[in-house]
């Protein structure tokens, strides 16, 4: 009797487990493929061939081969004639995502709106035009500004026995990202009266430049407490110069950019002090995740831009320091 | 007494008023920032300026004597770039420093040799010449052997890297004394060779010396060598010093324009045939004292700019005063 109670109870159970298993599998999927195959995303950076670029392209191309959407590089090398020309051709071929690297403020700015206006969504990666459009990716260059003059306060501001000397080296005066953090930095430093930035001179981004731009302020102010270089590559000719005058560790070299592993060797080897770096390598990921979305119709309710901003991570020398905290192309 | 404009080089008076006008000023431009920076006039500072010039200087030689014979090197500093990014591959390829040097010297007289092929034999003018070298020179190097790369990073530590950069006979800096051997070659080879005798020659009048039987065409050949290995010592100053190779110093920096304000600064002629070391030197001091003096005054960028161009124009006009061209020295399509 009870051996078929229990036989009984079995067959149940096994036809529930049957049901139940059957009803899962009927179920429909989550998609996991979109239907974006075929769908076409141009990406005119400033310049390929530096690692920033390079490295947000080999994300967007991973992103790419996964979904079957065509990505189109168009390399306009850091000039900006050859940019605007890339940029209308890439206009007229009416791909369905467009993504631009704005060199300033002003420049694609007409060309983004008349992009958006034929109905090509527009991701402006890490440097912003002044005119709104789909989608933004990037680091916020007043954070970081703000950020590492507020460090700069607290190694050489009051109570550090310093100088409080300061040299700021811009890439270009006008360039956004330049504008933003210089805009970001000084606010900070007028509440500090003990500051003083003795230099700021562009380095029109070149290794060289900043090396002798340093050479002769270190000359002048021996007891420079900070140089905040805006982009880690030509900070590194300022960190050369720190090194030739042996003052490295008296006056810090503080830099930012993408974060690969040449920046990790410049902080081992003291060229370099602290980074704040928008990891290119997570940019570059984002970036592509944002392209897939908009690919799948995505955009905000109220119809302003999506923005993504890329945390920071902060590369400093000394105990905290860990090689990994930079990526590998 | 003594003409000041007789001091320096040939004894062409007219040349020479530009470069003692220059001198002076250089002079009033020193005493005016020794006032009001307090840190200009100190050893320092002068050991800063003269390491931070080495290059300019070094450039230059190679630039005036190619302007002597009347001719323009545009592919200067793309062969700068070009010599330092070669040797950079070799030794971090592995090679030892002398046999990187060797090889990068031959590539180097490659290049120069190539420039006077199409300049003495194909008989393109010389600037449109070396123009089309720098941009495919800077084109090959950054597709076929950087593989669209922007930049190299030099090793610091590297033995080759680190003697450049550093300091010999109880602290001459390496820089100083190939700037010095440059200006003492480029003087020697100039005064005393016969090549050198040729190259007044030519930019004194090109058909003059051809008619005469000078081998003006070895002659532009030599001269462009030259001019290829003087930029690839320049180079190899700025690599070490800056340890980076980097491609945009050809496309977007202002090198070049450097370059020719020294030598025309200095009172050699665009039309070629006159000056010499002291010239270099003259033009030098002027760009490095008022670059030096406006960082230090903390000047931006552009407002440097705008001065050295305010400088060049006024010489350039100057030159065209003192020296006039005449029926004699006018050609058809020249500078």
């Amino acid at each position: 009797m009870l051996n078929r109670a229990i036989g009984k109870l079995r067959r149940v159970f096994a036809a529930t487990l049957v049901m139940t298993c059957a009803a899962l599998v009927a179920v429909p999927q989550a998609q996991a493929n979109p239907n974006i195959a075929g769908k076409k995303v141009i990406f005119v950076p400033i310049s390929m061939g530096i690692s920033l670029t390079e490295g947000w392209a080999r994300r967007m191309k991973e992103h790419a081969a996964i979904y079957g959407y065509a990505l189109d590089i168009r390399d306009p090398a850091f000039n900006t004639q050859a940019m605007t020309e890339l940029l209308a051709k890439a206009i007229s071929e009416k791909p369905d995502v467009l993504v631009v690297h704005n060199p300033t403020v002003q420049l694609l700015s007409r060309q983004i709106k008349q992009a958006e206006a034929a109905g090509i969504k527009v991701l402006q990666i890490n440097l912003q035009s002044n005119q709104q459009s789909s989608a933004f990716v990037g680091a916020n260059w007043e954070r970081i500004g703000r950020e590492i003059a507020e460090d700069i306060v607290k190694s050489c501001g009051k109570d550090s026995g310093k100088s409080g000397k300061v040299a700021i080296i811009p890439g270009q005066l006008t360039a956004a990202d330049s504008v933003m953090m210089n805009d970001a930095a000084f606010k900070v430093f007028k509440e500090h009266p003990e500051i003083k930035v003795v230099s700021n001179q562009a380095s029109d981004w070149e290794p060289e430049k900043a090396r002798q731009i340093t050479a002769t302020v270190l000359q002048q102010n021996p007891d420079l407490c900070a140089i905040f270089g805006h982009w880690d590559v030509h900070t590194m000719g300022a960190g050369a110069a720190v090194k030739d005058a042996a003052l490295q560790g008296k006056a810090l070299v503080y830099a930012t950019g993408g974060g690969d592993n040449v920046t990790c060797k410049a902080v081992e080897d003291g060229v370099l002090d602290r980074v704040w770096s928008y990891d290119a390598d997570g940019q570059g990921r984002d970036a592509a995740t944002l392209i897939d979305l908009l690919l799948q119709g995505a955009k905000s309710e109220d119809g302003k831009m999506l923005s993504l901003e890329s945390p920071m991570k902060i590369i400093k020398a000394g105990s905290d320091y860990s090689p990994n905290l930079c990526w590998k192309m | 007494m003594i003409n000041p404009a007789n001091i320096f080089g040939r004894d062409e008076k007219r040349t020479n008023i530009l470069g003692a006008v220059v001198l002076v000023a250089t002079v009033l431009l020193i005493a005016l920032f020794s006032i009001k920076i307090d840190s200009f006039a100190t050893p320092g500072n002068l050991r800063v300026l003269l390491s931070n010039s080495a290059s300019l200087v070094i450039l230059s030689c190679g630039m005036a004597v190619v302007i002597i014979s009347r001719g323009l090197d545009l592919s200067l500093i793309a062969q700068m770039v070009a010599g330092a990014a070669t040797f950079s591959i070799l030794i971090n390829a592995g090679l030892n420093g002398w046999a990187a040097f060797g090889l990068t010297l031959f590539a180097m007289a490659l290049i120069g040799a190539m420039n006077a092929w199409l300049i003495a034999y194909v008989e393109i003018p010389a600037m449109l010449a070396t123009l089309a070298s720098a941009m495919s020179i800077t084109g090959f190097f950054r597709f076929a052997i950087l593989r669209g790369e922007y930049l190299l990073l030099l090793d610091k530590s590297n033995p080759a890297v680190a003697l450049l950069s550093s300091s010999v006979l109880s602290g001459i800096p390496v820089p100083f004394l190939l700037m010095a051997s440059t200006l003492l070659v480029t003087w020697g080879l100039l005064r005393y060779s016969v090549p050198g005798r040729i190259t007044y020659a030519m930019g004194d009048n090109f058909q003059a010396a051809r008619l005469t039987g000078l081998p003006v065409r070895t002659a532009t050949a030599a001269i462009y060598v030259f001019a290829a290995f003087t930029a690839f010592i320049a180079g190899l100053v700025v690599s070490s010093a800056s340890g980076t190779v980097d491609f945009r110093t050809v496309t977007n920096g202002s090198l070049l324009f450097d370059v020719i304000l020294v030598v025309v600064l200095g009172g050699i002629p665009l039309r070629g045939g006159r000056g010499g070391v002291g010239n270099i030197l003259i033009g030098t001091a002027l760009i490095a004292v008022l670059r030096n003096g406006m960082t230090l005054m903390d000047f931006s960028t552009q407002t440097q700019d705008v001065l050295k161009g305010l400088v060049l124009i006024t010489a350039i006009v100057a030159d065209r005063f003192i020296n006039p061209r005449d029926i004699e020295t006018d050609t058809v399509g020249d500078l």
